[in-house]
């Protein structure tokens, strides 16, 4: 008779916070469920006759030419890193996950500049070559364009997880293979590929689902994806049902990436916990091979940080003064305000929930994490009307309140902060928490045990115990969402309010308005932040014993 | 009796099969018990349901005047309350606090003056005096597990309870380590419950020896009566650790 069993104190405590704050993230994803049922307006049969197909097409060949390119890119470059030696290896081997740094519609405002009539590309060959070259070889507002731009940036999420597991844990594999005898390119493909699949799938999807997020390039670009469709309808054709509509599209297709996601990774898994392996001993490099070598990789981070730096540096120069100004300080006030808000948020949570999810094993708690993490495979676009139609819904029944409460307010939630940062926590609570969970793993449960025997209750047990010893994971996962904020895109034009500038929108608004040049200051506050921040989690996790 | 503990039985989650049943065990004051098993048998669960760690799904635990757990009244005290001492596997000292803060975590609710003086008097009973304001990662393993045991020892905990205290150290430091150890729990007086898999340290340590296999009680006796019985060919059960 199992009667004396029963939930503990903490895990109902823990629990109940778990509940709330997942109810919460839901409430906009239910909602656009509950609008999506709701009749079409009249625009929806245009929409769906003439339009619907071309934003499939662009966007499905857009997110999977980057996702192929991002795998022969990053493994190529992973297993470069991992299994030889060559000059400036070293360098290159955290140098080759800077292009990370740069948001995509920001190297897309970079390249764009490069190569048009009179950007430095074209003005070198007619001044000091004289040779004239028709305008369309340079033309870089295109889908290849755009494929080019997306997998430069964003390839690092492939090289970065794949070259992981290479260290940590396909090392017998590939050391076996080797004393069999087998050559290279063989291992490669037979060996290095195979083993490595979940890891790498793994780091496409994270890379396909930057992709379908992604607004500012393709608006740049004049791309018509799911991204920009609605923000168009709703905007230009203020058409809210519509958009809702497109945003459950783009939903499902999220859903079907993550599916496929599933059935290629199979039971594979990719953490590095179990095994204690030794990392790969490099093989020395000689001749041509290592110059091949260096130039790849060096090509490649010329491309993806170098010249879009270099670019951005010249465009600063010239335009500093115009931009250090009492406006570019409130510019950074509000962006820090925004994400520290948030990313304080989010830390928070994450703590309640990972707290749940570790005193509480079963079911409930395995879907609650689940939950918890669903915001950062769901667009940016589709966040955006979720949350606003929550909010329009709320602030109705709102107003009904105050009517029948005979309070005066001007009070509106929906112009205020307050929605942009509960988009921003649904968003890129996966990523705190993904940090947050990894430190409680490290520590497992007996600190907090021995913690309950020496007589402190949990709460207590929390503050004195748990929280001192994950501070670590706690700070950088704070470090992690506050620099996806600061370069986030879609969620900041759509919610915030009025007149409310960030970096981010201020980069886009100067690129819309074609004052490129002044786009450099902004954007280099932003690459600058997250590459310190990348610079620094690097050496950390370098530095990490095993 | 000192400590009571009539019928314990548990399994982990929705697991049909008991990890721990009809497990029964009484003590007297001052008594030190070894409980003897191979691996898997259930030892560690036992002392985790005698801590609170666990909740039985069945049983009485008394210890004092002080009811634990009461499967009639539906009586459950939480961990915190009943003050026991707990050395765990391996030793869980809180990294982030110094050896003087490690030990003086227990003693919360104690007198500022009172408290200093406990601490002192503990780190004496070791022979770590000049090790107060060290971090455990600073101290060898021998080091860490008397630390671990003047930590579970200073509030004076009715009963304490020892998870195999030895696992993590060299043979030649065992052998000493385990001799300073029955010293150390003589001369406070307390009331031990002793997790092993080995024999030679149930012998030495213990006044009273249980042996369980999945979960029960099997024998119970002096080291003496019980191992004299079992220890024909060396090594058998779980002799080296
Ligand atoms: N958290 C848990 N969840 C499910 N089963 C568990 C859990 N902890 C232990 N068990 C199972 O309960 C049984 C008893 O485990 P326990 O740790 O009490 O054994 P033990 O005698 O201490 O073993 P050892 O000498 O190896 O420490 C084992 O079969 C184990 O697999
Ligand atoms: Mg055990």
């Amino acid at each position: 008779m199992p009667f004396l069993k029963r939930p503990s104190l903490a895990a109902v405590g823990w629990g109940s916070g778990a509940v709330g704050f997942v109810l919460l993230l839901l409430l906009p994803l239910g909602f656009l469920l509950y609008r999506i049922v709701q009749p079409p307006s009249e625009n929806w049969n245009h929409i769906q006759e003439y339009m619907l197909l071309g934003y499939t097409i662009d966007t499905l060949t857009l997110a999977v030419s980057v996702g192929v390119l991002s795998i022969a890119l990053g493994t190529t470059l992973a297993w470069l890193i991992s299994a030889y030696t060559f000059p400036f290896r070293n360098t290159l081997k955290w140098a080759l996950l800077m292009p990370l740094a740069i948001p995509p519609y920001i190297g897309a405002y970079a390249y764009h500049g490069m190569l048009n009539y009179t950007g430095f590309i074209q003005r070198t060959l007619r001044t000091t070559f004289d040779i004239e070259v028709s305008q369309r070889y340079f033309d870089i507002m295109n889908i290849p364009g755009a494929v080019f731009i997306y997998t430069i940036f964003l390839y690092p999420y492939v090289y970065a997880i794949t070259r992981a597991f290479f260290a940590r844990q396909a090392t017998t594999l590939i050391e076996n293979a080797r004393v069999l005898g087998s050559g290279p390119v063989r291992t490669f493909f037979r060996i290095v590929l195979p083993v490595s699949r979940a890891a790498i799938v793994g780091g496409v999807t994270l890379v396909m689902l930057e992709v379908l997020n992604d607004y500012g390039l393709v608006n740049y670009f004049g791309i018509q994806t799911f991204s920009t469709a609605i923000f168009q309808t709703w905007y230009a054709l203020d058409d809210l049902n519509s958009a809702i509509r497109l945003a459950g599209i783009l939903m499902g297709i999220v859903l079907v990436f993550l599916l496929l996601e599933k059935v290629f990774r199979g039971r594979q898994q990719y953490s590095y916990t179990s095994a204690k392996a030794s990392p790969l001993k490099p093989q020395v490099l000689e001749g041509w091979k290592k110059w091949t070598a260096l130039s790849f990789s060096g090509v490649v981070f010329l491309l993806g940080f170098i010249l879009p730096i270099f670019q951005l540096l010249y465009w600063g120069m010239l335009t500093y003064e115009a931009i250090f100004s009492a406006e570019f300080v409130s510019l950074i006030r509000n962006s820090t305000i925004a994400a520290g808000i948030s990313s304080l948020l989010v830390v928070v949570f994450a703590v309640i929930i990972a707290n749940f999810t570790r005193v509480a094993s079963g079911w409930f708690s395995t879907v609650i994490a689940r939950f918890t993490v669903l915001g950062y495979s769901i667009p940016g676009a589709v966040i955006a009307v979720g949350v606003i139609s929550f909010f329009l819904y709320a602030e109705t029944q709102l107003q009904l309140f105050y009517a029948y409460a005979g309070i005066s307010t001007e009070l509106m939630l929906s112009t205020s902060l307050v929605m942009l940062v509960f988009a921003y926590v649904i968003r890129f609570m996966a990523v705190g928490y993904n940090s947050i969970e990894s430190g409680f793993e490290k520590i497992g449960r007996r600190y907090s045990e021995a913690s309950r025997t020496l007589g402190m209750g949990w709460i207590k047990t929390f503050f004195k115990v748990d929280l001192p010893m994950i501070r670590a994971a706690v700070f950088s996962g704070f470090i992690l969402v506050f620099v996806d904020i600061l370069k986030e895109l879609p969620l900041t034009l759509i919610l915030r309010p009025f007149n409310f500038e960030t970096l981010a929108t201020t980069a886009y608004r100067y690129a819309s308005d074609e004052r490129i040049q002044e786009t450099a200051v902004p954007s280099l506050s932003i690459i600058l932040v997250s590459a310190i921040a990348m610079f620094v989690f690097h050496i950390l996790i370098e530095k990490e014993p095993n | 009796m000192h400590v009571q503990i009539t019928d314990l039985e548990f399994s982990y989650g929705k697991a049909s099969n008991a990890v721990v049943q009809n497990f029964n065990l009484h003590m007297n004051e001052g008594e030190i018990v070894s409980i003897l098993g191979e691996s898997g048998s259930g030892k560690s669960t036992i002392l985790r349901l005698i801590a609170g760690l666990e909740t039985p799904s069945q049983g009485k635990i008394g210890v004092g005047k002080d009811t634990y757990v009461d499967d009639q009244s539906g009586k459950i005290l939480p961990v915190e309350k009943r003050g026991l001492g707990m050395v765990f596997q391996d030793y869980a000292l809180f990294p982030h606090m110094t050896v003087g803060a490690n030990i003086l975590y227990g003693l919360n609710k104690w007198k500022g003056p009172a408290r200093r003086a406990r601490l002192q008097e503990m780190l004496e009973l070791i022979n770590m005096t000049e090790y107060r304001k060290r971090y455990p990662h600073e101290l060898s393993g021998g080091q860490q597990q008397r630390i671990a045991l003047a930590r579970a020892l200073a509030p004076q905990p009715p009963l304490l309870l020892l998870d195999e205290p030895f696992s993590n150290l060299d043979a030649h430091l065992k052998h000493r380590i385990r001799d300073e150890l029955r010293e150390t729990i003589k001369y406070t007086g307390t009331t031990t419950i002793f997790v092993t898999h080995d024999q030679e340290d149930a012998k030495v340590l213990s006044d009273r020896v249980v042996l369980v296999d999945k979960g029960e009680v099997k024998k119970t006796g002096t080291p003496y009566e019980l191992l004299k019985e079992t220890t024909v060919p060396q090594g058998i059960g779980g002799a080296q650790a």
